[in-house]
């Protein structure tokens, strides 16, 4: 016969026990881990700013969705306050203590309040971002652990009990033994692995407030290069993957995903944490577009890319690098990082760049150009300007940055209005002329980490023989590769992006553009200013100084659509559904803007290939260019 | 089978940078599309083995390294080694690029070896009783597909598939074996003749615009266009000789080079007849 003064004891005994089946589930799953590769964790910071990285960051992606959010904290704020105060009822002086266990039926109650939304998420009808499967329980167990523990604390508040205790015990123990149960292949496990995650995260630059998005280079010496099975990723990596929730965020935000091509970020993750997993349930979410059916096995020492492995090649040469989905990830996963070491091994190992991406590959290599185009070719569109070229031990304040744009035709109008805004401006400039070689920014993200690194030494070999100020550059790609990737091979240079010298040159007076007031204008942030070095103020804040109207698209910022010209999308070429660009000017034209400003060359490119587009494209030196001389 | 692909030292036609000839890599690939089952080896005859390493991430395993100085003539310590090595398939390029580029060596080496050279293949694919099929280009599209049993010696022509990828793990797995050369005598008559060649002045490639003879000024567009491909006019109307009397071929040819100002007209007094 239990009476209530047993059951005192009984149910915080539950907790503890439901603690320690969790631990047990988690060590479990750290077993999987240990099969990666070694990485140095500063543990103690990363502990220490736990807390932070989880109510800052973590809050700052998940209140996006303030349902979600809501939802998130009183439900896991409910469960962790009523699971902590149930623990601590094990004292005696609190356990016998029958207001104590009103509190606790307080929390309790928040947390069924809680799982009812989680429940309302799924039922009846399920978000279609989200996964099913296991995750379809999860209202159940939570809601049987929740209305359990409400109960059972209520009738030890009460000091009822009798008959129902045993009942409402066993409804406890059913749900929250289930919910720690989940822990090693369930939703909980998110909980678990994410704590670690944000403890051992890879990228611990990107908590301090700063863009911590280039890649990380590659020691070609190592014995293998790039990742092609789980135990190639270091052991912080694989668990990452495990934190995933399956939200689905980052399937919503893919451009891939939206053009129907076969990627889908979730399930690439879910892929990554499957292959590892002797014992993973099936995948219960969107599959990637085209249909493939799961296949490959399971195992850290599997081949993870193939066509008749887990991820199919065109999976991973659909990946524009646009990190839409790392800024969407309410996990912190890295998934562009994944991408580019699959990326890495399918290239360097096997030489499994995809058919179309040879040739310029092959020509960066042995050119220094993807075109194959001479260098000295770069300036061809600058005929009848004056263009200086910096001579070695040459002397200038701006060294423009020219990239890959300043062959393509269209392009060159815009370098041409920038050459011509600098000399208006009377700014100290020169180019590097035929020595400028391409940052290899397309070999890097395409997995060619090799010829990256040649392009990298021999580009930084070019600007230590001369003396210049800052850097300053039109094409973002360049201005990422060269401001943050460059340092970790010896190049440190103050790098600006042309808007942010423009305006620069405006507040200075050093340039007095006139006022477009009747253009209205939506401006296209390209993914490797906005999401990559978080520059998203100045073009604007140039446009609002040519007095533009100006509105925003749905996706704008750091959260906006990529084009579909980055991570060498376009010369892997990846079949579709749709475009990308489509997609993008679809949005653009819902604003109903006349012109789209852009602020990279690939963006120009992609957006002025769009079939029956209404709008025109036009760079933001252009629309300034245009602004200085109604100014006159 | 046993393949053996020759590698020479090349330039990137616009960087001038040392690459390794794209026709070889697509020699590598044919080779080695030709599935695992068959030995593939490169051969390259020259001062430094590093000019052809790209062979070995674009699909070689092993590279053989002949030393012979930079102005020797490879053929005659290639034709040693490739007697000894007896590959059942030698492929090359049908000519150089940027070096020395003469197309001449895979017919010296046909020739020293005594063996049949199908120029300007674009595909091989293995037949019964160790017989290959060779599809060769005859340009404008037109393929024949020859098959033969070995051994033979093959020319890779520009339309074969693209070389495959440069891999840089694989080539730093592939390796390099220094094979021993024989010294070759070369005999000082042909040294003299060689000390006596004519100073080279070399100036860069210039394109210069192609003149389309007997082009008709007027006319449609679709008749320039037949006269500017050849589909009419002055090239579509050569003569075709069944099996001709070699005398009168070569003739036909002189006559051919004179008629397009290849060769001078023969002076009266040069005329051996
Ligand atoms: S980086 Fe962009 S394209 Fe690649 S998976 Fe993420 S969202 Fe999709
Ligand atoms: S990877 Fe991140 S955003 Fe995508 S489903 Fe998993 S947790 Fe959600």
């Amino acid at each position: 016969m239990t009476g209530p003064v047993s059951l005192t004891t009984v149910f915080p005994g539950l907790v503890w026990a439901m603690a320690a089946l969790a631990l047990v589930q988690v060590l479990r799953r750290a077993a999987l881990w240990r099969a990666g590769a070694a990485a140095s964790v500063p543990w103690l910071s990363g502990l220490a700013s736990l807390p932070r990285r989880y109510l800052v960051d973590v809050h700052h992606v998940v209140a996006r969705d303030g349902y979600a959010s809501r939802m998130h904290a009183v439900v896991a704020g409910g469960m962790l306050a009523a699971s902590l105060l149930t623990a601590l009822a094990i004292l005696p002086p609190l356990g016998g203590f029958r207001p104590y266990w009103g509190v606790v039926a307080a929390a309790f109650g928040v947390m069924a309040a809680g799982s009812l939304m989680v429940g309302a998420r799924r039922y009846p009808v399920k978000k279609p971002r989200l996964s099913a499967g296991r995750f379809q329980i999860l209202p159940f167990l939570l809601l049987a652990y929740a209305l359990g523990g409400t109960l059972t604390a209520l009738l030890l508040a009460l000091g009822a009990g009798g008959i129902a205790l045993p009942f409402t015990l066993a409804l406890a123990a059913a749900g929250g033994l289930g919910l720690a149960f989940e822990v090693r292949h369930g939703p909980m496990r998110h909980a678990a692995a994410g704590a670690l995650h944000l403890v051992a995260h890879p990228r611990p630059g990107r908590f301090a407030g700063r863009p911590d998005t280039a890649l990380q280079p590659l020691d070609l010496d190592a014995p293998r290069l790039g990742a092609e099975m789980p135990a190639d990723f270091t052991w912080n990596r694989l668990l990452s993957y495990d934190a995933c929730v399956s939200c689905g965020r980052c399937e919503t935000a893919c451009p891939a995903f939206a053009a129907g091509q076969p990627l889908n970020p979730k399930k690439l993750i879910q892929d990554l944490v499957a292959g590892l997993s002797p014992a993973e349930p099936a995948y219960a979410g969107a599959p990637y577009p085209g249909g493939r059916d799961a296949m490959g096995g399971r195992g850290a020492l599997i081949e993870l890319v193939g066509p008749e492995a887990r991820i199919h090649p065109d999976t991973l040469w659909s990946c524009t690098t646009c990190r839409a989905c790392v800024e969407e990830c309410p996990m912190m996963i890295e998934h562009v990082d994944a991408v580019v070491s699959l990326r890495r091994s399918q290239t360097l190992e096997l030489g499994a760049l995809p058919e179309k991406a040879v040739g310029p590959v092959t020509e960066l290599r042995q050119a220094g150009e993807a075109g194959g185009r001479p260098l000295a070719a770069r300036t061809d569109f600058a005929a009848g300007l004056d263009l200086p070229v910096l001579a070695p031990r040459g002397r200038t304040d701006v060294l423009l940055w020219l990239g890959e744009g300043a062959y393509d035709l269209r392009y060159g109008r815009s370098l041409r209005a920038l050459v011509r805004l600098l000399r208006q401006a009377g700014v100290d400039f020169a180019v590097l002329g035929p020595e400028e070689r391409d940052t290899g920014d397309l070999a890097r993200r395409l997995g060619d980490e090799a010829t990256f690194q040649a392009l990298a030494k021999a580009n930084i070999a070019t600007l230590a023989a001369r003396d210049f100020g800052r850097i300053v550059t039109a094409d973002p790609h360049a201005l990422h590769a060269l401001r943050n990737e460059y340092p970790a091979f010896g190049g440190r240079y103050a790098v600006m992006h042309h808007t942010a010298f423009l305006l620069e040159l405006i507040r200075a007076g050093r340039l007095a553009p006139g006022r477009l007031s009747d253009v209205s204008v939506t401006y296209h942030d390209p993914c490797y200013l906005a999401r990559y070095n978080g520059e998203t103020e100045a073009p604007r804040a140039v446009l609002d100084a040519i007095g533009v109207s100006r509105v925003e698209m749905a996706r704008s910022g750091r959260r906006a659509m990529c084009c579909g010209g980055g991570g060498g999308a376009p010369v892997s070429d990846v079949p579709g559904e749709r475009r990308i660009p489509d997609l993008r000017m679809a949005q653009a034209a819902e604003t109903g803007a006349g012109i789209v400003a852009v602020a990279c060359p690939s963006c120009t490119a992609m957006l002025e290939g769009v079939p029956d587009r209404k709008a025109e494209i036009r760079d933001i030196a252009e629309l300034l260019l245009q602004a200085v001389e109604a100014g006159r | 089978m046993r393949i053996a692909v020759l590698l020479s030292a090349g330039r990137h036609p616009v960087s001038g940078a040392p690459v390794l000839p794209r026709l070889e890599a697509q020699a590598i690939r044919l080779a080695v599309g030709l599935g695992e089952a068959h030995e593939v080896v490169g051969l390259h005859a020259g001062p430094d083995a590093a000019a052809v390493a790209e062979g070995l991430g674009q699909g070689l395993a092993r590279i053989e390294h002949l030393t012979v100085a930079a102005e020797a003539d490879p053929v005659p310590a290639l034709a040693a080694r490739l007697a000894a090595l007896a590959p059942d398939l030698i492929l090359a390029g049908r000519r150089g690029q940027g070096g020395p580029e003469t197309g001449l060596v895979p017919y010296g080496l046909a020739e020293a070896l005594d063996l049949p050279l199908i120029p300007d293949v674009i595909g091989l694919a293995p037949e019964a009783a160790d017989r290959l099929s060779l599809d060769q280009s005859l340009g404008r599209g037109a393929r024949r597909r020859v098959i033969l049993g070995g051994p033979v010696l093959a020319t890779v022509h520009p339309d074969a598939p693209a070389p495959l990828a440069y891999a840089y793990g694989r080539a730093r797995r592939g390796a390099f074996e220094p094979v021993a050369v024989a010294p070759v005598e070369v005999s000082p008559g042909l040294a003299a003749e060689a000390g006596a060649l004519p100073a080279i002045e070399e100036r860069p490639y210039r394109r210069r615009p192609k003149l389309v003879k007997g082009a008709p000024a007027g006319g449609s567009a679709a008749e320039r266009l037949k006269a500017a491909t050849g589909e009419a006019g002055a090239s579509a109307g050569g003569r075709l000789l069944v099996q001709p009397d070699p005398d009168e071929a070569a003739r036909e040819i002189l006559a051919y080079l004179r008629q397009v100002g290849v060769l001078a007209a023969p002076r009266p007094t040069d005329d051996p007849r």
